[in-house]
């Protein structure tokens, strides 16, 4: 507080350099993240081109009321909010556990292999990864569902592309078969800056390898875990639209229209920009509302916080 | 050190740790890999074959012929030279600004370091949405200009925090305030000290951005109308559509193009556009390797 | 706290600078042609240096134009098909294309929004953007009252209806529709492979019951002869059958999204007794196994290759297809043969089966064409527009060249046209056609006598007759039933947003019905039903269909 009171422009001197150093990004920032913004209006208006982007008439909170009005809000919201919860609770521990796993190993050789292997999903696009899913998770003849189903894990009537109740696992599963190597990474570059000492301090008091993870590892990355935890609860309504659309077919569609396609649908696809933006803005906001309630939960538990 | 741990007393506890590691191992391995290897099998294999399950371990049926389509586009190879240059002169930009703004919110006595920071991350949430931005791009000419491609996301705000972590945790305060005694500047300082220091968040970010570029195609599919222009992606993702779009027939003869092949070309474009990316890896992955000073990313 | 000031003033000043740019584009594009005409212009003479590599030489005496394209994917660089340089020669212009092959839908929001366009859009507009980006697009009626637009012209005298169809109801024209004659009738036909008859010494079957024994026959037997009794499938389409659901007497005159117009009312057949009827008949299919079980979720590129089957060992016993060769390939073609529209029992009432027939999406496509308001040239842009429009040119937009660089189309001399076979002999005659025009959905006008001038491929030749059995149907739809020409409605921006509310809300519904009955097997379609209904209209059918009717009435009181 004492040095607030100081005058700016002696600050301004004393810390140019590290203005200098942060304008660039700052302008970038300023210029094609907040530039745009005025765009949110759009939210509130309804548009009319003539009028120019921001001209039509203001009509207040009436595109959110239509939505929060619509049928579709509480299937939207509650589809959403489940896909990203599964996906979060599912998705969120095997990149550590991988992680983990892959320090673990001895055999160098191995170690290099499984570590490059694992990210290799990550590159494959979208459109390829359900393609993909469709030749192996074909009812008649996918060779992921027969063998699910030779080995009775799943009822052999279960289509499992098209059974509503299939959707959220494959979903989640596969998303995690994508994405968790990728996410691995970071938690790989973590442990491999633990301090070696504590491995030996460990090693004196007769830990075994396993105690060493859990008390000296996993400590460790905790930090890691929690800012990743943090960033992640603020997309818990993000649910990627792609992999959704592309997945939906009229057998799931009851739990696989999520706020992202519906917003495609109406908002994209039949040209309502106004309540696309409406129900964009709306979704955007409980995802912030989420981020700071995590950061806030986080930082008074754990004294970690992203800002 | 690890290998050294190995060599002592491995008692029993230890030994059935390490076998459930290797297991654990190999079943993601396999788990990974057998998809990755369907897909390089079906990219040579006879399509209606795969698609009717006969394709498991084995090409059956084989034959180039997606390869040969694909290569034979001119285009392509207009598509990796553009995509190239986009991806290094991106990357190079991104690490530009990236590097030092983190470095600068790692500083706990810069001031304004809370406000920028909160400033960054409700742009992770917040957006003008698409028109507005490109009504913005186009106000400042860079529509249709190969500086969209380098200029656009130039900025992760992702990256940011996680470099910052990084300088944070394994760039010690008192090195700072030592060098600042020996008269050293924030710019001398962190080109000869912590630039060296960070090899490794300076490799997975550099990971992370031109992974970014090289798959990038939004930006391109908004901003660019010139074929010359055109990224590997959008060229790939034409191919691909080239073969798609046959199930909305509206005339005669448009779903009678070579179907059967219209999967292996699928499948190849995943490669094709894939194996890059795949090779510059290895060259990154040494820094998680050596452990060099790879410093966690710590709140 | 100063320094939060000094930030917030700096974070204010500069979105404002932001808005300023983003609000004076917005001001720009409604009226003024300001910065960016002067933008559009400036980029212009930029590239037209680099375009002229392409052949087209630029003289002094040349109009400059830009153009957009929406091409499909197989189609090759359209400055290299030689038809169009000639033609721009011909007018007098040289044109810079852009050139866009996918996800154009994602594109044109933002392009159109903010009123950066290119003079002309070839393919790239629909009627509603008309209304959406009001004041985008440049009217051409005064053109054509003018004599500008001679082929145009022409077009619309053989058939008033096209004018009316794209006019709207201030009298303006916005976008320009195509008309091609020959190709009315070409719906998906219903195959059923006749070796498979044979081996088992069946007849074509007349009835839908008949085909239900067919294919009880051919799930049981080994009707393909690989001493295999499970690899049939009697019966796979893609989605939902509408066709045969046409059977049942819906009759699906030109239907839309579900919408189809009897006795003058607009309906939607996903509430009507007919289709309960079609679902139980179909849901029983599903039960005996003779539907595959992949047909909600198999994507066309599998529903493609089952189809054709395992070289010469055929899968699929019946499944609608357009063409027999482009359905089940070379080697399996010959085993299929196309059935006529059935009846269900053999005492239905044969007045009352129909087929699905989509004769005006076939041959006209609303909005093919359409040009900027801020276009400079105008005079010009309208003569490359309607040069277009011109009967051989018009050979030349659908089919390809007819000069010796191109080599695609023959001019007989004698009024008559002939689709030449592809140059290159590798290639199939459909592939030709997409690669070296502008193929489909074009601005092209084939007056109704060109049926009989214009010779056509092979594939077209085949595919006509295999519409032989489905004649007589047709023929009776055309006498008897009502169109639905929802393509050429259009709505206002209010009644357009309600629509695709309520729609989005209705799919939600009737898709997952639809899928639950014809799959899980403790359904009650006949228990559901009015519950069902119900709730149909309650989310919005009732008021869909009160707008589409309103809105066909009004229509119909214009076409008068």
């Amino acid at each position: 507080m004492r040095q607030k009171t100081k005058n700016p422009l002696l600050a301004l001197k004393k810390d140019w350099q590290l203005w200098v150093m942060i304008l660039p990004a700052l302008v970038y920032i300023l210029i094609f993240c907040y530039g745009p913004m005025y765009g949110i209006q759009l939210a509130f208006r309804k548009y009319d081109y003539s009028k120019g982007l921001t001209g039509g008439d203001w009509v207040g909170l009436r595109y959110f009321k239509q939505y929060f009005d619509s049928p579709m809000f509480y299937t939207t919201m509650k589809n959403t909010f489940v896909i990203s919860f599964f996906s979060l609770v599912g998705g969120f521990p095997v990149p550590i556990l991988l992680a983990l796993v892959i320090n673990s190993l001895r055999q160098n050789k191995l170690k290099r292999v499984v570590q490059t292997a694992v990210y290799m999903p990550y590159f494959i696009s979208t459109v390829v990864m359900v393609a993909i899913l469709q030749i192996m998770l074909s009812p008649t003849t996918g060779i992921v569902s027969g063998l699910l189903k030779s080995l009775h894990l799943i009822p052999s009537s279960v289509n499992l592309l098209g059974t509503p109740s299939a959707f959220v696992p494959v979903y989640v599963i596969s998303g995690i078969w994508q994405s968790a190597g990728w996410n691995s990474i970071i938690f790989i570059a973590a442990l491999s800056s633990v301090d070696g000492q504590l491995y030996d301090a460990a090693k004196v008091d007769g830990a075994s390898r396993l105690q060493q993870v859990i008390h000296v590892e996993l400590p460790a990355i905790v930090p890691t875990i929690i800012i990743l935890l943090i960033m992640n609860m603020g997309r818990i309504l993000s649910v990627g639209f792609e992999k959704t659309f592309l997945m939906q077919n009229d057998m799931n569609l009851t739990v696989s229209q999520v706020i992202s396609t519906y917003t495609f649908n109406v908002g994209v696809q039949s040209g309502q920009f106004s309540f696309g933006s409406a129900v964009g803005l709306f979704n955007t906001v409980v995802n912030f509302v989420f981020l700071i309630l995590a950061n806030t939960v986080s930082k008074r538990v754990a004294d970690i916080s992203l800002m | 050190m690890r290998s050294i741990a190995g060599k002592m007393k491995s008692d029993r506890s230890d030994r059935i740790y390490y076998i459930c590691v290797t297991a654990i191992a190999i079943a993601a391995l396999i788990i990974v890999l057998y998809p990755i290897y369907f897909i390089v099998i079906a990219s040579f294999s006879n399509s209606n074959l795969v698609n009717q399950g006969k394709v498991i371990l084995w090409p059956k049926g084989v034959n180039f012929y997606g390869y040969r389509k694909i290569l034979d586009r001119s285009d392509i190879w207009l598509g990796y030279k553009n995509t190239l240059f986009y991806t290094i002169a991106g990357t190079m930009l991104n690490l530009a600004l990236t590097l030092p703004a983190a470095y600068v919110l790692a500083q706990s006595k810069f001031r304004a370091r809370r406000v920028i920071m909160t400033l960054f991350v409700i742009t992770m949430y917040f957006g003008g949405g698409m028109i507005p931005t490109y009504m913005l791009v186009q106000s400042l000419h860079l529509t249709n200009s190969v500086f969209t491609m380098v200029i656009m996301g130039a900025v992760s705000v992702y990256n940011v925090i996680i470099t910052r972590t990084f300088f944070e945790s394994s760039i010690p305060a008192d090195l700072h305030e030592a060098a600042v005694l020996d008269g050293c500047s924030h710019f001398r300082f962190f080109l000869s000290i912590v630039l060296p220091l960070s090899k490794a968040v300076i490799s997975v970010i550099t990971l992370y951005y031109a992974v970014g570029h090289w798959n990038d195609f939004f930006t391109a599919l908004l901003y660019l109308n010139k074929d010359e222009y055109q990224p590997l992606q959008t060229i790939l993702r034409n191919i691909l559509i080239s073969n798609q779009a046959m199930a909305g027939t509206t005339g005669v003869g448009e779903g009678s193009y070579a179907q059967q092949y219209a999967d292996q070309i699928k499948f190849a474009v995943i490669i094709v556009s894939t194996v890059p990316v795949l090779c510059i890896y290895p060259f990154i992955q040494k820094y998680f390797e050596k452990g060099v000073m790879i410093g966690a990313v710590k709140g | 706290m100063k320094m939060k000031k000094w930030l917030a003033l700096l974070l204010a000043g500069s979105m404002a600078a932001g808005c300023l740019a983003g609000c004076g584009n917005g001001g720009n594009s409604g009226n003024s042609a300001g910065a960016s005409d002067n933008a559009v212009s400036s980029s212009k003479s930029e590239t037209s240096g680099s375009s002229s590599s392409g052949g087209a030489q630029q003289s002094a005496d040349k109009v400059n134009l830009t153009a957009l394209i929406s091409k499909h994917s197989l189609t090759k660089d359209v400055n290299e098909m030689e038809w169009l340089n000639l033609l721009e020669d011909k007018v007098g212009v040289t044109v810079e294309w852009q050139q866009i092959s996918a996800d154009w839908d994602q594109k044109k929001s933002p392009m159109f929004a903010s009123g950066d366009i290119p003079d002309i859009l070839v393919k790239a507009t629909n009627t509603n953007d008309f209304v959406t980006y009001n004041g985008l697009f440049e009217n051409l009626a005064p053109y054509l009252d003018a004599g500008q637009m001679p082929n145009v012209s022409r077009m619309f005298e053989d058939h008033p209806e096209l004018r009316v169809f794209c006019t709207d109801e201030e009298g303006a024209i916005y976008g320009l529709p195509d008309y091609r004659s020959m190709w009315h009738a070409f719906n998906r036909v219903l195959y059923i492979n006749k070796t498979w008859l044979d081996n088992m010494n069946l007849q074509v079957p007349t009835t839908m019951d008949e085909l239900e024994e067919v294919m009880l026959a051919f799930r049981d037997g080994d009707p393909n002869g690989n001493g295999d009794t499970t690899d049939e499938i009697p019966l796979d389409f893609n989605g939902f059958p509408t066709y045969l659901l046409a059977c049942f007497g819906i009759p699906l005159m030109n239907e839309s999204g579900g919408y189809y117009v009897e006795d003058g009312q607009v309906k939607n057949f996903r509430v009507d007794e007919r289709y309960k009827t079609f679902m139980i008949w179909l849901r029983k299919l599903y039960t005996e196994g003779l539907i595959n079980e992949e047909v909600l979720t198999q994507d066309y590129s599998k529903f493609q290759s089952l189809a054709r089957g395992e070289g010469t060992v055929a899968k699929v016993g019946v499944t609608l297809g357009s063409e027999s060769g482009d359905r089940f390939g070379m080697e399996l073609a010959d085993q299929y043969i196309p059935l006529p529209a059935l009846k269900p029992h053999a005492d239905s009432d044969e007045s009352e089966v129909y087929w699905g027939y989509y004769k005006d999406s076939q041959c006209i496509t609303a909005a093919t064409i359409a040009m900027s308001a801020k276009c400079e040239n105008k005079e010009a842009a309208v003569k490359l527009i309607d040069g277009f429009y011109d009967e051989k040119t018009s050979v030349e937009v659908l089919f390809g060249g007819m000069n010796d660089v191109d080599g695609c189309t023959r001019d007989n001399g004698d009024g008559t046209y002939t689709v030449l076979p592809p140059a290159d002999p590798s290639i199939d005659p459909g592939t030709w056609k997409w690669t070296n025009s502008f193929a489909d959905n074009s601005p092209y006008y084939f007056a109704d006598d060109m049926e009989d001038r214009l010779t056509m491929g092979e594939d077209m030749v085949r595919k006509d007759s295999e519409r032989g059995p489905l004649e007589p149907t047709l023929k009776l739809m055309e006498e008897k039933c009502e169109s639905y020409p929802a393509m050429f409605i259009t709505y206002s921006s209010d009644d357009n947003s309600t629509l695709a509310l309520n729609q989005t809300t209705i799919d939600n519904i009737i898709n997952p019905a639809y899928a639950g009955w014809l799959t899980e097997p403790d359904r009650d379609i006949e228990a559901e039903w009015d519950a069902y209904v119900d709730s149909v209209y309650a989310n919005g059918l009732t008021e869909n269909l009160q707008i589409r009717q309103a809105a066909y009435e009004k229509y119909m009181e214009q076409l008068k």
